[in-house]
């Protein structure tokens, strides 16, 4: 696989406030890349230095083996950008504007029509007269009208309605299935759960996880429910990967485990268990505690 | 590409064009409708303008002969009054919209993140600027030659014409000095500010300059100093090295705007 998006100790300050911090990352050709955090915590940075908006302050970004700040139009050559809330001019019809990004692009004219249909777009309402989500589906037909080898997505799918969200990542899969890539930033987390290969969460400017979803699923603790016949004595449940978190003096015990399951479920083979629930965090409980807690919390 | 960025600039920047020429035309038209009854009327005019304070029609620009003369009537009406007005809010308009005030809107991303550099993008967009400048020039010194014309207030219409060049070169420097404050500034409304706050500066210091003699040379730190269509209608001379000037103003302001814009970050 070819690194197509690769960022070494890539940092920027404005001043002496934080941007973000010693980023490592590298996006895989053909992959959907997710990328995470919380408001604040330098997504936008990282995808303004990614093209060439803003220089680093340190550290090495590449797209496509091209420095962004010094090769910014050979590298726009080859991705499309969609951000969170693009400013379109009002007084041009949807149709209008989408030509005007196709001349810009090496497109002709008229090459939005099939994905405006296919999101019900109306091209020939003024851009100032469309609502928050249909302004938002001309980003989104901007972005799929073309071929460019790379995506840059930031909160594509803010202001769609669930049906176009749903043929968004749709589109996005087709698009994968081009072997293009994607580097998707969101806060909907269902929507990276379902279309990421893997993801980035950055906190405070920091990268604090970078994972497949189903290694951060697996990675993260299981809460584990017992109803037993009768109390148990503590050791009992003094395991490896095991953490008893409650219950230990009654029949019902609350238990977190991470990692592998079987050392537990040997140790309640022995046991007379009347109920047993294993819980495992979605992706979106898993986000939020990296989101709202502190880095070294979040890791664990 | 080039054609895109063209044309959607010239799109943009037509309505306030086609509105300021209007602007221009009319006022030009009715002033040079009045010319002869002015002209007509000359010892009557002259008698009650003596009666006024200088300062008074020094801060008009009604000095330096009689106002029925065609060079002082068009200078006075127009030339420092009109056109700078014009220039300043077509220049400064025109100048902080593509970097300063597009960034702030969130539009400069759009056309930045496609194949077009920001030399190309801001050059394409100064030489569409630079057409809109000249044709608000053409326009109000048109107005003013077509109605001269028709009620035969016998101007020079060929000495009338060339004001149209450094009518141009005096806008485009506002456009330059613009431009590059702009840039610098990311900011629409402080590049505005500064240049506009500049120009009142400047044609204070003019009309210091001339009301007391001792104070003569400060107006050579004036752009008004600089752009004498008083001259150049009356005797036909164009003052070649004011209107150079005003072309370096331009030429410079555009090229550090475009090296700037090249070499800086683009934070809102």
């Amino acid at each position: 696989m070819t690194a197509v998006i690769q960022a070494a100790g890539l940092t920027r300050m404005y001043g002496a406030r934080r941007g973000i911090l010693d980023l490592d990352i590298e996006v895989e050709e053909g992959e959907i890349f997710g990328f995470l955090g919380p408001n604040g915590s330098g997504k936008t940075t990282t995808i303004r230095t990614l093209l060439g908006f803003l220089r680093p302050t340190r550290g090495t970004a590449t797209v496509f083996g091209l420095d962004p700040w010094t090769r910014a139009a050979d590298v726009h050559g080859r991705l499309c950008y969609l951000g969170s809330d693009p400013a379109y001019l009002g007084e041009l019809t949807a149709g209008q504007q989408l030509d005007y990004l196709a001349s810009l692009r090496g497109l002709p004219a008229g090459a939005w029509r099939a994905v405006a249909e296919r999101f019900d777009l109306d091209p020939s309402i003024a851009v100032r007269k469309l609502s928050r989500g249909n302004r938002q589906k001309v980003g989104v037909v901007a972005t799929l009208m073309g071929h460019e080898p790379l995506l840059i997505l930031d909160e594509p799918t803010t202001g769609l309605d669930p049906l176009m969200q749903h043929e968004f990542l749709t589109a996005l899969g087709e698009v994968r299935s081009d072997g293009r890539t994607v580097f998707l930033s969101s806060h909907n987390l269902p929507e990276v759960e379902r279309s990421c290969d893997r993801v980035a969460i950055i906190r405070e400017g920091r990268l604090v996880e970078i994972s497949t979803i189903e290694a951060l699923l697996a990675s993260h603790r299981r809460r584990v429910s017992l109803t037993l016949a009768a109390p148990a004595p503590v050791s009992s449940f003094e395991i490896p990967n095991v953490e008893l978190i409650g219950g230990a003096d009654g029949r019902e015990v609350l238990l977190m485990v991470q990692g592998d399951v079987n050392p537990l479920l040997r140790r309640l083979a022995s046991l007379d268990v009347r109920d047993l629930t294993i819980t495992t965090p979605d992706v979106e409980e898993i986000f939020l505690r990296f989101y709202g807690a502190g880095t070294e919390e979040a890791a664990s | 590409m080039t054609g895109a960025l063209l044309g959607l600039e010239a799109r943009r920047s037509r309505t306030l064009t086609f509105w300021l020429a209007i602007v221009a035309i009319i006022y030009g038209a009715l002033v040079a409708a009045l010319y002869p009854t002015m002209k007509a009327n000359a010892k009557l005019l002259e008698d009650y303008l003596n009666i006024l304070p200088k300062g008074f029609l020094a801060a008009f620009g009604m000095m330096g002969g009689s106002l029925v003369d065609p060079g002082n009537f068009f200078a006075t009406y127009i030339g420092i009054f009109l056109w700078p007005i014009l220039a300043a809010l077509g220049g400064i308009l025109l100048a902080s919209r593509p970097v300063a005030a597009d960034l702030e809107r969130g539009f400069l991303e759009l056309p930045l993140s496609t194949r077009a550099s920001r030399s190309r993008y801001l050059g394409l967009t100064i030489a569409v600027h630079a057409i809109a400048i000249g044709v608000l020039a053409s326009a109000t010194v048109g107005g003013f030659l077509v109605v001269g014309w028709l009620v035969g207030a016998g101007f020079d219409n060929g000495r009338l014409l060339l004001v149209v060049v450094p009518a141009a070169a005096f806008g485009l420097a506002i456009h330059g000095a613009t431009s590059a404050l702009s840039v610098a500034t990311l900011s629409r409304g402080l590049a505005g500010g500064l240049v506009g706050g500049v120009l009142l500066g400047m044609y204070l210091l003019d009309i210091v300059a001339r009301l007391q003699p001792d104070f003569e040379w400060v107006g050579a730190a004036s752009a008004f100093r600089y752009f004498d269509v008083r001259t150049l209608i009356n005797t036909g001379v164009l003052d070649v090295g004011g209107t150079l000037l005003f072309l370096a103003v331009a030429l410079g302001g555009w090229a550090i705007a475009i090296w700037r814009f090249r070499t800086r970050d683009l934070v809102a």
